[in-house]
């Protein structure tokens, strides 16, 4: 029962991205393309299940001084690990992300399930959460690849969406900084408008 | 709800004959010279932007105010009409429709309605849409340069005359060649090929290195010979709509400082650091710049009569308008002598918005009879 609650919690009722806008800096930067996105999801869904399960199983070893440089040498561990499996049978999408997968470390996404969930439940919860909030994270980036990629380059998952006509004068802006950050606005300014339709004013 | 009488409006609440209205009806008069002067060298189609900007610069106001259930009267005090124009000023002539429509809507929805209206953006709403223009279409924004005047020779297709004419023109420094280009331009160019040449000459290639030196100041010359003072004063040159008629810019002003809306230090500091700027670096060496060309040449004097001195986006303070006038100053000039475009005006104004509220901190006045505490 709980474990079902665990499992959704981080899809819609706390988006790490919309709700908690955590993991903001691999979000804005490689979402450019679906392709990225469901990539730099993947990956990023990967370390957090797996760090979560293992600090969920160490939780009660690791004193909690040094939990911090603990959780690191975890999380860390298992980046090396989609890093060299990626650039070994993934090339093309490894270097588009380029520095982006080694960054997975320090996201923030993954280090706050480690201290705020993981930390302090037990594995199945753990890593029910993990997925829930790696699904909730890959959806959100998938959200604002889609407006990006259709409009600065006319197309979704590298299908011509748009036509040709568009894709000689696309809204470039889309695809490079400033449109992800205005589009950004737009998204959470659509889930704020939501809630408050929803819960009322708090 | 009826709104008729009683509006709520940011303060101060003291009445005067001023109103938001008058002052935007104003500043929509002095604007109007300009846009028949640009009818004039341009042909109707610059007519057209203009109308096709403001008309979806008040639609879109309308339509942001409806959907936030705000007073819908608010979208005819004027200001979406200001910035309509502006925006319009501010694209080359030869840009294909939809793309004043585009950038009128987003520098109103964006620019203006997102952060709560008139009063309440941090940057001009216009040069926020140009910005967006820029970045999104760098090769519209870049090329659409109609040769002043062309349009009555029958040839009213610029877009197929003047697309961009680097390539000619570092064939035939010629004056013909470079009728399209705004001057700005072509004065990158040759900086451009005075870059070169030293490069060249670094390497050891000296008559590479002078071929390139000769082809600059060739270059320079043809552009003397085109852009006399005279010209640049009456706008027959190529360059954004409502900036080349530099003579029936100062007119509106005019007609704004003796209206009391135009405060005059902001311009004056802007133009003023604009022009020491020019004669100092602007030319191949120190001292020996053209401060008058660099004045004339660019959108400054739109930009400096009209955006730089927009009340709600540059200080209040007379000391901070001076600091804001100098600094976008600086701003232009840097971009315009060292930095990737050849016209700076617009990404300047659009910085110094950005610190406005720092400046207007630092720039406080005393309290009148407060005591300065002692530490």
């Amino acid at each position: 029962m709980s474990l079902m609650k665990d499992l959704t919690n981080g899809i819609y009722k706390e988006n790490p991205v919309f709700k908690l806008a955590l993991g903001m800096c691999p979000f804005l930067a490689v979402t450019t393309s679906v392709e990225n996105a469901l990539g730099m999801g993947a990956a990023a869904t990967f370390v957090l299940i797996a760090s979560n399960f293992l600090v969920s199983l160490f939780r009660n070893l690791i004193p909690s001084k040094v939990r911090i440089p603990c959780y690191i040498v975890i999380i860390a561990t298992f980046v090396t690990l989609v890093d060299m499996v990626m650039h070994a049978y993934l090339p093309a999408l490894h270097k588009s992300l380029g520095i982006f997968i080694p960054l997975i470390v320090v996201n923030c996404i993954i280090l706050g399930r480690a201290e705020g969930f993981a930390n302090r439940h037990p594995v199945l919860n753990s890593i029910a959460d993990g997925i829930g909030m790696g699904v909730g994270f890959t959806m959100a980036m998938v959200v604002l690849a889609t407006f990006r990629e259709l409009l600065g380059n006319g197309t979704w998952l590298n299908m011509n969406v748009l036509g040709s006509a568009f894709r000689n004068q696309p809204l470039l802006i889309a695809i490079l900084a400033p449109g992800a950050f205005i589009l950004l606005s737009f998204i959470m300014g659509f889930f704020k408008i939501l809630e408050t339709r929803k819960g009322g004013r708090q | 709800m009826e709104h008729k009488r009683f509006e709520l409006a940011m303060s101060p609440h003291v009445g005067t004959q001023q109103s938001t209205r008058k002052i935007m009806f104003d500043v929509v008069i002095a604007l109007l010279p300009a846009l028949a002067a640009a009818t004039w060298f341009f042909g109707p189609g610059a007519l057209l932007i203009v109308a096709l900007s403001v008309a979806t610069a008040v639609l879109a106001e309308y339509l942001c105010l409806k959907f936030m259930k705000r007073p819908v009267s608010f979208a005819f005090d004027g200001s979406a009409i200001v910035t309509g124009i502006l925006l319009a000023y501010n694209v080359p002539p030869g840009v294909p429709w939809w793309l004043p429509v585009l950038g009128s809507a987003f520098a109103i929805v964006v620019g203006k309605q997102a952060f709560g209206g008139l009063g309440h953006n941090i940057v001009n709403p216009a040069l926020l849409g140009r910005a967006f223009l820029m970045a999104s279409f760098p090769i519209l924004m870049t090329a659409g340069w109609t040769a002043p005047e062309e349009w009555r020779n029958g040839q009213d297709n610029p877009w197929e005359t003047n697309g961009i004419v680097q390539e000619e023109l570092l064939e035939m420094p010629n004056a013909d060649a470079i009728s399209g280009a705004t001057p700005l331009n072509v004065l990158k160019q040759s900086f451009d090929l005075d870059k070169s040449a030293a490069l060249a000459d670094e390497e050891g290639n000296h008559a590479e290195a002078a071929e390139l030196g000769a082809r600059a100041s060739g270059i320079r010359h043809a552009l003397s010979q085109k852009s006399t003072y005279l010209n640049l004063l009456v706008g027959r040159r190529g360059g954004c709509i409502g900036e080349t008629s530099v003579l029936l810019l100062l007119a509106g002003a005019l007609f704004l400082i003796i209206r009391g809306v135009l405060e005059i230090r902001l311009p004056l500091s802007y133009l003023g650091t604009v022009a020491l700027f020019a004669w100092v670096f602007g030319g191949s060496g120190w001292f020996n710049g053209d401060p008058l060309f660099h004045v004339l040449a660019g959108g400054v004097i739109l930009g400096g009569f009209f955006m730089v001195s927009d009340m709600v986006t540059t200080p209040v303070t007379p000391k901070g308008r001076i600091i804001f006038g100098v600094g976008a100053g600086l701003l232009t000039m840097v971009i315009r002598r060292w930095g990737g475009y050849p016209e700076g005006c617009s990404y300047s104004i659009l910085l110094m918005n950005l610190i406005t509220p720092l400046i207007d901190r630092f720039t406080r006045p005393k309290i009148f009879g407060e005591v300065k505490e002692n530490d």
